[in-house]
């Protein structure tokens, strides 16, 4: 195995441990394996932004392809800089408006159509179809999406959710029933959304303890073995020498 | 100077917001060519962002470091990783891969952050556990039925799951395709008619808090 | 103290192990367990598998090394069936810290399924501006991104050949772990250069974006570790997703016993202190 993956295994596997030693309690591995973060993730993004946008977008479009319209969006992203020198800093106001204003313009008519119309459009469908031979039917078939019943049930959802949002006018009445209604469907969707956020937290935990696991193998020299056991007797060590140093009262 | 520090910048907004709102109802070669430019520009205009969020923390730790605040040594370390890794990714041309091979700073990449930051978010899946086993109660008839759907859908969506309740799998599909879309849809259609708003106001300088305080 | 109380102020770090064993015993001793295939995956599957060869795909990985083991193993099946179909794949994140994953996966996928990068699939890297870079590419790809990863000039790649913006591109999959996402690629790409769009997410966003599989503005979802697995199996190429099925299951029904347990402990020390208030 080349010199590089196996180093790295152990790198990998050493942080990754770290980070788990949390779960006992704040303490000087963890501390370090956070700081090592931010710092590789700051690092990172710098040398992202300037091969991407120095580089790429500016240097090579500019330079060597000679569009010198480009130099209208550096002077207004130097201005946002402006921010830092405090004489200049309402220069930056001048970025920051055409940013927020295209911005503001771009996403109105966008979102009206994507998320108001195409969403209202889907809302509001026939709640009866017309079967063969001009007849009305009426499906009721709870597990297939697109049946009468469901487009029903959607409906109901849709306007009691809204209506619980209303409150320009007092729940009473009908418009209580409206908004309790609404909460039961809020209810069962918090409900999925907790057990699928369980779900993606579980996936994450497998990802992470499945490397463990291959870095365990004997082909890196198993890091995953030797490195929980030195973390562990870390944990162990810095917890006695902590006890020494603030004795429990009492 | 007043107009250059407090008008400008709301004619512009209000200006370039018209501009691009109307833009998308007229498809004529020349308003095509001007959102071409203008969002090749937010582009790179997106890139000088990027320095102002990191800036905010480099002065966090090099004040800690200066005073030799508690845990100023991290902060050291912090600085040293950064620096270091901004060598090592300048050295290489920012490129984690050169011809299918990894380069020293996308090894970096892979074995360093790459699993610190997974590990960061894996370690939740414990909080969560220990969140759900100390609050997650059925204190009223509604608390239940979250509860009652919470349960439904982590059966329905693992294979041990429907494999002793069959039917979960089933109901789990109503309720992320039928309940809780409705109130997806609900809340996707107010808060977009409240962006929508808050957009409009933004435009017309009735709403003013992102051009933030400061002198005049 | 009641033994319920007890019960319920346990050392969390006893939850932990509860956990963290349910997680580790299943990936160590696999049960393999069938998995249902779900209608959401299979809109995406079927979508990738009634393209003709030489289709142009684009696949955005927006997420970042937080979301890997639920998007990565989505990524790597979706690119093992678009290059087994032959089809023209181009690869791109608006994700920054994405970056590096993005072309580790790209590279690795068309490497084993021997694919020639320029020729048979490109990666454009990263570019900043989310929303806007959607719609540069939406007008003109190679305004976008004049050149690619590895600094080739995009306009000489054969890879692209006939793609002049979002309008010539068959089918997008956003793979996503938040905004920027799906929901971007639609709002500000599909709605106005009528693309065919999917998506697949992790579990964290992947109930909102239900009503847009509804309304047919994305055709198929792969959801999480588990919409990874569902994929595998329909490719029949079973994965780290797949493997992770079984430790899914154990921990799922771990947090089910947790919530029963408190819940019965709750009731006891309900019914407890309402027969104390009714003594007193």
């Amino acid at each position: 195995m080349p010199f590089e993956a196996l180093l790295g295994a152990w790198v990998a596997t050493g942080l990754t441990l770290f980070i788990f030693t949390f779960l006992y309690k704040d303490n000087p591995l963890f501390k370090l394996a956070e700081h090592l973060y931010v710092g590789v993730s700051v690092g990172y993004t710098i040398v992202k932004a300037y091969d991407t946008v120095v580089i790429r977008l500016i240097y090579e479009p500019m330079v060597v392809q000679g569009d010198w319209s480009l130099l209208i969006p550096l002077g207004i992203g130097t201005l946002m800089l402006a921010r830092y020198a405090p004489k200049a800093a309402w220069m930056s106001r001048i970025a920051f408006a055409f940013i927020v204003g295209v911005g503001s313009g771009l996403a109105i008519p966008r979102v009206i159509s994507s998320y108001i119309l195409k969403q209202v459009e889907d809302t509001i469908r026939p709640l009866v179809s017309m079967a063969q031979g001009g007849a009305l039917a009426f499906s009721t078939n709870i597990l297939d999406p697109a049946s009468n019943l469901n487009a029903v049930v959607l409906l109901v959802g849709v306007v009691s959710v809204l209506f619980y949002f209303f409150f320009s006018i007092e729940h009473t009445g009908p418009v209580r029933v409206a908004a309790r209604t609404g909460i039961v469907f809020l209810m069962i969707a918090f409900g999925a959304a907790f057990g699928y956020t369980v779900m993606a937290r579980m996936s994450l935990l497998i990802g992470r303890l499945t490397d463990l696991i291959e870095y365990a193998d004997p082909g890196y020299g198993r890091p995953s073995l030797w490195l929980l056991l030195a973390t562990i007797t870390t944990l162990v060590v810095w917890s006695l020498r902590r006890r020494d140093e603030h004795p429990p009262e009492g | 100077m007043i107009f250059l520090r407090r008008q400008l910048p709301l004619l512009i907004t209000f200006v370039t917001g018209l501009l691009f709102a109307t833009q998308y109802y007229v498809p004529h070669p020349a308003s095509e060519r001007m959102l071409t430019e203008v969002t090749k520009w937010l582009q790179i205009i997106g890139g000088f962002a990027l320095v102002l969020g990191v800036t905010s923390l480099f002065h966090l730790h090099a004040v800690k470091i200066r005073r030799k605040e508690p845990g100023w040594g991290y902060s050291f370390v912090l600085y040293a990783v950064m620096l270091g890794t901004i060598a090592v990714g300048l050295w290489v041309n920012g490129k984690e891969t050169v011809n299918g091979t990894a380069t020293a700073f996308g090894w970096i990449y892979s074995n360093v952050m790459v699993p610190l930051q997974g590990t960061m978010f894996a370690i939740l899946a414990f909080f969560i556990a220990s969140a759900a086993y100390r609050s997650f109660r059925a204190r009223s008839r509604e608390a239940a039925v979250l509860l009652l759907a919470a349960v439904v859908v982590m059966m329905g969506r693992v294979p041990l799951g429907e494999y002793l309740v069959p039917l979960s799998g089933d109901i789990t599909q109503w309720i992320l395709n039928v309940l809780n879309a409705s109130v997806r849809r609900a809340i996707y259609i107010g808060v977009s008619l409240g962006a929508v708003a808050l957009s409009l106001k933004i435009i017309f300088g009735i709403e003013r808090a992102y051009l933030g305080g400061g002198k005049e | 103290m009641t033994f319920a109380e007890r019960m319920l102020r346990i050392d969390r770090r006893i939850i932990f192990l509860l956990i963290g064993l349910s997680t580790l015993l299943p990936l160590l001793y696999p049960v393999g367990l069938a998995i249902k295939i779900s209608p959401e995956v299979r809109g995406v599957h079927g979508y990738i598998e009634s393209l003709p060869e030489g289709s142009v795909f684009l696949l955005s990985l927006d997420f970042d090394p937080a979301s890997k083991p639920e998007l990565y193993p989505q990524a790597v099946a979706l690119l093992r069936h678009a290059f087994e179909k032959n089809l023209r794949v181009i690869g791109m994140t608006l994700w920054l810290p994405g970056t590096g994953m993005a072309d580790q996966v790209i590279t690795q996928v068309a490497r084993e399924r021997g694919k020639v990068n320029g020729k048979d699939y490109v990666f454009l890297g990263w570019s900043p501006g989310g929303s806007s870079v959607i719609i540069n590419m939406g007008q003109d790809l190679y305004k976008a991104f004049p050149s690619d990863y590895y600094n080739q000039p995009t306009k000489e790649l054969a890879a692209l050949n006939g793609v002049r913006s979002l309008r010539d591109v068959n089918y997008v999959v956003s793979l996503a772990a938040g905004t920027t996402g799906i929901e971007t690629w639609y709002v500000f790409g599909k709605d106005k250069y009528k693309f065919e769009l999917g998506g697949g997410c992790t579990g964290v966003i992947a109930p909102g974006l239900y009503p847009l599989l509804r309304s047919g503005q994305i055709n198929g979802l792969i959801g999480g570790l588990r919409g990874a697995a569902e994929y595998e199996v329909l490719i029949g190429q079973k994965g780290r997703a797949v493997a992770g099925m079984d430790a899914q299951s154990a921990t799922h029904f771990a947090i089910i016993a947790l919530v029963i347990l408190c819940n019965v402990f709750y009731l006891f020390i309900r019914t407890s202190r309402g027969q104390t208030g009714q003594r007193s």
